[in-house]
């Protein structure tokens, strides 16, 4: 049962921080592809807003990895 | 790095402005500045201004773009071909050149008219033509039947054609037929043939519907129907000889005249782009005075033009830049040949400051190494390698030149880590190999990864710290210089105490860096203010993304294990292959994306934030 509830946890912290990294990435792509179309000097700026998000998912899976190896 | 440039001050007589200019967009090498033209040494000088431009200069100006105007339209009237390149100077005989220019125009507008009026009458006999033919083929069928009436029509597109269909029945109740076939041109072309008594209604619904029915040209209107083709023929080769004739006549004219207009066109570009320089340029009753940037190490080669060329008429004084210019200091980057490509990055941002740093050598340094920690297979890191390449190869120049070189520099340290985790195309192939893993194999140890990629985003934020501590010691801006201190010390005792963690250390030294980190914390706040401790914590944030590292290099390794595991479980050779290309083709597109996405990211986000200062104009040269 414990582990179980571990595993549960850990599926957890990486899957709500995947939700909302998927939700404010598709929210900065959706204008971040307009903003590339008007002015594409602005897609460096735009990678970096996009991959800002991720870094939800990425602390979620330290989490869950340690919450694993504990 | 950032070339230094040297704050410029050319003054001389005015009547040389001109000739000065074209030394210096012929060099090449010097920026000019408007913003700072009416200041100079940090005074305004009344004195100087801009000349606004007097009647003399609007006509010469109004002149040379009506002459601009008409060469521009006869190279647009002419056929483009290859010619030689020509170095007449134009200024000495420009009257001729107008005169010459007008009756050319002339020329090459009458040839161009006529030749256009054969172009569409050859289109429209072309359609008549098919529609034509579609007749005579009917006349044959229905040769027994009489009374009856041709109407062509050009439909928009396909789509008409069932709508006609239905249209045509509900009329005359299937009493006409429609034929429908492609013009030479593309045009959709129908002919109707239906009773004589019907064609009234029928015309009527077209025109309601306004589908316009084709008209006889007028050379065959007055012509009856059975010799209308052989003189449609006629016509159309007559035309097509003419058309011919006029091509020709232009293409002669073309390689005598084309490259002289073309140099003149080029000349009376350069010339008002000079001109309209010249109202930028602050001016006296005498002299002008023209302020601007040059990269230092050419400053000698300005000076030594002008001086050569003007004996001394034209002085050159290189000016102090002041802490107020710094702003305005244009920047122009370069870096040893290896670093050069990695500017390709640099610009996707806007320009670093003149006082500040070029990220450039350190974005050379780390995005490779981060890239090839998080690919970290040599199977992969080979195949990449080729596609860098086989890209040099075909576009060895440009941006894509460029990216070419990063992906290559990026896909060796790929190879080098895949020797180090012990994969090829993963660690089944690496077995394979016997590739001894130098380093843990990634896919099962987490947390030693996680640990490495913590440390070396720790040194990677400590760097950018360092740099930002530089660069406060050099503005002598203490609070800021002892802010980066005190943020560097924290995050040595940070480190510390993570080390604690997983060796055993005496309890008294744990203490004693828990106490020196209270102290430290005091300090940020009285040097940094209220915000600083926020500061300390987004810095902790920053290092904590480098777990990045670590997360995508494991996802990698787990894609290449599975690719490898699902091509075992086909049983079959040949499938087995199949499956293990497909499936190691996906992983070696996210292994090329996601890890310079992201090594991208740490430097933009992470590290860039420590040191770099955006905000620099670029620097553009008044060249040709």
């Amino acid at each position: 049962m414990e582990k179980i509830l571990i595993c549960f946890a850990a599926a957890l912290a990486v899957g709500l921080c995947a939700i909302a990294t998927a939700w404010a990435q598709s929210r900065i792509g959706a204008a971040g592809a307009g903003t590339i179309a008007e002015r594409p000097e602005l897609t460096g700026t735009v990678i970096i807003l996009l991959a800002i998000p991720e870094t939800m998912v990425i602390l979620g899976f330290v989490v869950a990895t340690m919450i694993l190896n504990k | 790095m950032i070339v230094r440039m040297s704050k410029l001050e050319i003054a001389g007589p005015k009547e040389l402005l001109l000739e000065v200019l074209e030394v210096i967009r012929d060099l090449g090498i010097f920026q000019l500045d408007e913003e700072n033209a009416a200041v100079a040494d940090g005074r305004q000088k009344a004195w100087l201004h801009a000349q606004p431009p007097d009647d003399r200069v609007v006509a010469e100006r109004l002149f040379l773009e009506n002459l601009r105007r008409q060469t521009g339209e006869i190279i647009a009237l002419l056929p483009s071909l290859e010619t030689r390149e020509s170095w007449l100077d134009p200024l000495a005989i420009l009257d001729t050149i107008a005169a010459t220019a007008t009756r050319h125009l002339a020329t090459c507008r009458e040839l161009a008219e006529r030749h256009e009026t054969l172009r569409l009458e050859q289109e429209e006999l072309g359609r008549y033509k098919v529609l034509l033919s579609a007749i005579d083929r009917l006349i044959e069928d229905s040769e027994p039947r009489s009374g009856l009436e041709f109407i062509g029509i050009t439909l928009r597109d396909a789509s008409f054609i069932e709508r006609l269909r239905e249209l045509l029945t509900y009329l005359v109740n299937g009493e006409c037929t429609l034929t429908t076939t492609v013009a030479a041109d593309g045009t959709l072309i129908g002919l109707i043939t239906a009773p004589s008594s019907r064609s009234m209604a029928i015309r009527k619904a077209l025109n309601d519907e306004q589908l316009p029915e084709l008209p006889v040209p007028k050379s065959l209107s007055s012509l009856p129907l059975q010799v209308r083709v052989s003189y449609l023929d006629e016509r159309l080769a007559a035309n097509r000889c003419s058309m011919e004739e006029i091509e020709a006549e232009l293409e002669r004219f073309a390689r005598r005249w084309l490259a002289f207009y073309r140099r003149i066109n080029q000349w009376l570009a350069e010339r008002m782009t000079l001109l309209s320089v010249t109202t930028s340029v602050r001016q006296t009753g005498m002299c002008f005075v023209i302020h601007g940037w040059a990269l230092t190490n050419e400053t000698d080669i300005l000076e030594d033009r002008l001086d050569g060329k003007f004996s001394g008429r034209v002085a050159v004084e290189r000016c102090a830049i002041l802490e107020q210019d710094l702003e305005k200091v244009p920047v122009a980057l370069r870096n040893p040949p290896y670093f050069r490509p990695f500017e390709l990055f640099t610009r996707m941002l806007p320009l670093p400051r003149y006082s500040s740093w070029d990220p450039t050598p350190f974005i050379g340094i780390f995005f490779p190494l981060f890239f090839g920690m998080m690919l970290g297979d040599s199977g992969y890191g080979l195949v990449l390698l080729a596609a860098a390449l086989l890209l040099l190869w075909r576009r060895p120049s440009g941006t894509l030149g460029d990216a070419a070189r990063i992906l290559l520099i990026s896909s060796s340290y790929a190879v080098l880590f895949g020797i180090l985790f012990g994969e090829f195309f993963g660690e089944a192939g690496g077995r394979m190999l016997h590739l001894t893993p130098l380093l843990p194999e990634r896919s099962g140890a987490v947390i030693p990864m996680l640990i490495f990629s913590l440390a070396l985003g720790a040194s990677h934020v400590v760097l950018g710290q360092l740099l930002g501590l530089i660069t406060a010691i050099r503005r002598h801006e203490r609070s800021e210089a002892v802010v980066r201190i005190v943020t560097i010390a924290l995050i040595a005792c940070l480190a510390c105490l993570m080390t604690s963690m997983f060796f055993p250390s005496p309890w008294l030294l744990t203490r004693s860096i828990l106490l020196l980190a209270g102290l430290l914390l005091t300090l940020l706040i009285i040097s940094g203010g209220l915000l600083a401790p926020l500061e300390m914590i987004k810095t902790v944030g920053n290092i904590v993304s480098y777990a990045r590292i670590m997360a995508i290099g494991l996802s990698s390794a787990l894609l290449s294990n599975a690719a490898n595991h699902l091509a075992g479980l086909t049983g079959n050779l040949i499938l087995g292959v199949l499956a293990a290309i497909v499936l190691h083709t996906v992983a070696i597109v996210l292994g090329l994306f996601a890890p310079a996405i992201h090594g991208l990211r740490l430097h933009f986000v992470e590290f860039y934030s420590k040191f770099v200062e955006p905000g620099g104009r670029r620097f553009e040269p008044l060249r040709k």
